[in-house]
């Protein structure tokens, strides 16, 4: 009997052997090679958007609603919109989501589970402003949200925001980046968030316009028409202050992508605008600053930003000159 | 003599959870009474009735109609089984359980403190020779130890009656005879017996009377002697009884 | 009492001598050290994900024992004969049910205390600190929810033929409520008659065992719940204790013992 075993473990091992080359040679998701690819299949998107709610429910130290509760308020993760970079599609109570009790049972239960609305990086449950490091309990979720699902980009972005601004991980918020990058290449949110992170941890003003550059170049291209026209430069790669101008001039024809994620392109352009102010390249910052009004919902502050850099401007060129205003 | 064992027109009937199956009549109004001292024993072929019988005195089966009796104390009451020791015809325990933990547990259902324990179970693993493997798991024990672990644990409360459902079944010539031993010093010590068993030649030479059920019906009762009257011994005196009819040899 | 007591002991004697408990505790430790050592952004402070991990994994460990020791006392002493021996004893088949209830509840009990220790080592070993009483809190309240959990069980095992039918309906029902059990009236509303009612009775007549899952409050170090709540939630615990385990007192007294 042993013998019969022994056999039929030596014949298991040799036929493994002989497949083996095979084997890395078949196409398909079988020869990445990743465990997660082949484990779990197209399923593995269902389970990283299940670990992004995840962190978002662990932001709020667990008050969050179940499929059965009202969840108009929590449609955008409330981690990806305190960072500021996200449209958020929320509206309703995120406070109230439970409704008034409704039966003693109802009233009773309600002291089992987290029972307030809070943010870990607000204090949390105790409104404890010291412990608004704590924030670093959603990043495992977030880790594991984006090993799942490698082309989801809000995880990047959110991941190295909450890395850079309160975790001061601004190291590990670079690599993370970067990974978004490789897997999803020329995204314009993880550039944007790139170029904050060389401008605002690194002062590095010169590597963040680059990219944010790129990035603005990335968020024209989706209207494919526009931006044939837009690059259309004998001389090769025209400079993207030359493409922004052309795109100011043309007629608003934002395509489904762009309305989709017009903030992105605000806060590029905005951001460059403070670039161009800070390196004292006036006439620069209020183009990105039109360029900005263009798809941007709040035209008017940015229209008061402009008029500023132009008060500024005739200043500079005539000292003399008194505003009119 | 007291009465310590008695029924009165006892009558258990089964009824089947099938439709177009009878009920069952196991017991048909059985008297019976058994003295302090006695060893009774309690004869009859396989569905006889004597399981039953022994289910009732044990409270495991309700009567359908009569009564049971044990110290004068319906058998429904727990507390009529105070003073009793059980040994079921097919012995299994706890096998996860020692033999001393195994009696210590019984000790404790019948109240006996640790001092009376820590006294009385060494004794019982004596009697029944189970010192050298009291604190083995019961598992790991022959049927014939395990036999032995089942007299120990009927014993634990020092009983005044004993019920023994087939004590020798499965025993070796050796083991049968230590079981009439134990018997014998019982009785000696004063105690009731009361015991079935398919072994005629040892219940003719322990027991003080015998009965003799067949169908459910009470077909004989009385002393050994009187019973196999003029028989040459109870067996053929048992197959008389219950209307067994030799086949011819062709 | 003394034979509820000695029937109990043997209950948490078998628990002790079977290698399920070892077993399940010796898997969630080398799980929760797993997990442990993985690096999350070379932040050694993050702790949350896995004391949330830990404690499912005691959740599902400890209903796992509960249900599969309890749905197999009275089947196995059927099967083993066991009972016969017991039952000549001056011992009642109510004292024999109690017996059993509280020997599981107990051995229950002893695997929390195990669990919760190491559970409470694993987070002190990077929060730095201990909650001691809010560990109490949910422990207390975890143990009286498999307290229901075990009387259902032990009623079950009466009822249904066999200890895998039992256990696979225990373990439906019990992550019924936990998942469901607190939003069946939400969903009744959305019902006509009469399976409105219908779902309005069942909402009130279960038990509520989601009251006892305080893992997030835990986990997220919310501070102590009000103990007057606490002792409202374990009398309400006691009360489905109590009609599970006269229900199964009333079923047995009836059944044939072979």
């Amino acid at each position: 009997m042993l013998l019969l075993i022994a056999a039929l473990l030596v014949a298991c091992f040799g036929v493994a052997a002989h497949l083996e080359p095979q084997f890395q040679g078949w196409r398909g998701s079988r020869s990445t090679g990743d465990v997660f690819n082949i484990a779990l299949g197209d399923s593995r998107q269902m389970f990283a958007n299940s670990f992004y709610v995840k962190a978002d429910e662990y932001y709020h130290s667990g008050y969050y609603p179940t499929i059965f509760d009202d969840n108009a308020a929590f449609k955008t993760a409330h981690m990806a919109e305190d960072t500021g970079a996200v449209t958020t599609k929320n509206h309703g109570d995120e406070h109230g989501f439970l409704g008034p009790t409704r039966n003693w049972i109802d009233a009773l239960g309600r002291h089992f589970f987290p029972d307030h609305h809070t943010h870990l990086d607000e204090g949390g449950p105790t409104d404890d402003l010291s412990t608004s490091q704590n924030v670093r309990e959603i990043l495992p979720w977030l880790k594991l949200s984006a090993d799942l699902d490698p082309d989801n980009v809000q995880t990047y972005t959110v991941t190295a925001y909450w890395l850079r601004e309160r975790m001061n991980n601004v190291r590990e918020a670079d690599a993370v980046l970067h990974e978004g990058l490789r897997n999803c290449p020329g995204s314009y949110d993880i550039l944007f968030e790139l170029g904050r992170l060389y401008y605002e941890s690194y002062k590095d003003r010169d590597r963040a316009r680059n990219v944010w550059e790129e990035g603005v170049r990335r968020w024209l291209m989706l209207n494919a028409d526009e931006w044939q026209k837009l690059n259309s430069d004998p001389q090769g790669r025209p400079p993207v202050t030359k493409i922004i101008a052309a795109w100011i001039a043309m007629p608003k024809d934002l395509n489904d992508q762009q309305k989709d994620n017009p903030l992105v392109m605000e806060q590029l352009t905005t951001h460059l605008g403070k670039v161009a102010e800070d390196d004292g390249n006036l006439p620069q910052a209020i183009l990105w600053f039109e360029a900005g009004q263009k798809v941007s919902e709040t035209p008017d502050v940015l229209q008061k930003q402009i008029n500023d850099l132009k008060y500024k401007l005739g200043q500079e060129l005539n000292p003399v000159l008194k505003p009119l205003y | 003599m007291s009465t310590i064992l008695k029924t009165e027109k006892l009558r258990v009937e089964f009824r089947s959870r099938e439709m177009r199956q009878a009920t069952k009549v196991a017991l048909l109004g059985l008297d019976l009474e058994v003295g302090t001292g006695e060893i009774f024993g309690f004869l009859g072929p396989n569905g006889a009735g004597k399981t039953t019988t022994m289910n009732v005195l044990l409270g495991f089966v309700p009567p359908t109609k009569g009564a049971a009796y044990l110290f004068g104390i319906d058998v429904r009451q727990p507390i009529a089984r105070q003073r009793i020791g059980y040994l079921p015809e097919m012995t299994y325990y706890y096998k996860f359980l020692s033999a001393e933990e195994l009696l210590r547990f019984y000790g404790k259902i019948f109240g006996l403190s640790r001092a009376v324990a820590d006294r009385r179970i060494p004794e019982l693993l004596k009697l029944v020779e189970l010192e050298h493997a009291a604190r083995r798991p019961i598992k790991s024990y022959s049927k014939g130890m395990q036999q032995r672990v089942g007299l120990a644990q009927a014993l634990i409360n020092d009983p005044d009656l004993l019920i023994l459902d087939e004590p020798t079944s499965g025993l070796d010539p050796l083991g049968r005879m230590k079981v009439r031993e134990i018997i014998q010093r019982l009785k000696n010590e004063g105690k009731t017996v009361f015991f079935s068993s398919h072994e005629l030649g040892e219940v003719e030479s322990v027991c003080d009377r015998v009965a003799i059920i067949h169908q459910g019906e009470l077909k004989a009762i009385g002393r050994v002697a009187d019973i196999t009257g003029s028989h040459a011994n109870l067996e053929k005196a048992f197959l008389e009884i219950i209307g067994y009819q030799p086949q011819p040899a062709s | 009492m003394n034979n509820i007591f000695a029937v109990a002991g043997v209950v948490i004697k078998e628990l002790y001598r079977r290698k399920d408990f070892y077993v399940l505790f010796i898997v969630t430790i080398l799980i929760c050290m797993v997990m442990a050592s993985v690096n999350i952004f070379n932040d050694a402070k993050i702790v949350r994900y896995l004391k949330e991990i830990s404690l499912d994994l005691i959740w599902l460990c400890s209903l796992v024992i509960a249900v599969t020791t309890t749905a197999r006392q009275i089947p196995a002493e059927r099967e083993n004969r066991t009972l016969l021996p017991l039952l000549a004893k001056p011992l009642t088949r109510a004292q024999l049910i109690l017996g059993k209830f509280l020997g599981c509840w107990l051995a229950c009990g002893l695997a929390l205390l195990c669990f919760y220790a190491f559970f409470g080592a694993l987070a002190a070993s990077r929060e730095h600190h201990w909650p001691l009483l809010n560990y109490v809190q949910a422990a207390s309240m975890h143990w009286f929810m498999l307290g229901v959990i075990v009387a259902f069980a032990l009623f079950g095992s009466l009822v249904f033929a066999a200890p895998s039918s039992n256990s696979t309906i225990c373990f439906v029902l019990i992550g019924g409520i936990l998942f469901v059990g607190r939003h069946l009236d939400q969903q009744a509303l959305k019902l006509s008659e009469p399976a409105r009612t219908l779902v309005d009775c069942i909402y009130f007549a279960i038990p509520h065992l989601e009251f006892y899952d305080m893992r997030d409050l835990v986990i997220h170090n919310w501070p102590l719940i009000g103990w007057e709540y606490i002792g409202v939630a374990l009398l309400y615990a006691a009360f489905y204790m109590a009609v599970f385990l006269l229900a199964a007192c009333v079923v047995f007294r009836r059944k044939p013992v072979n």
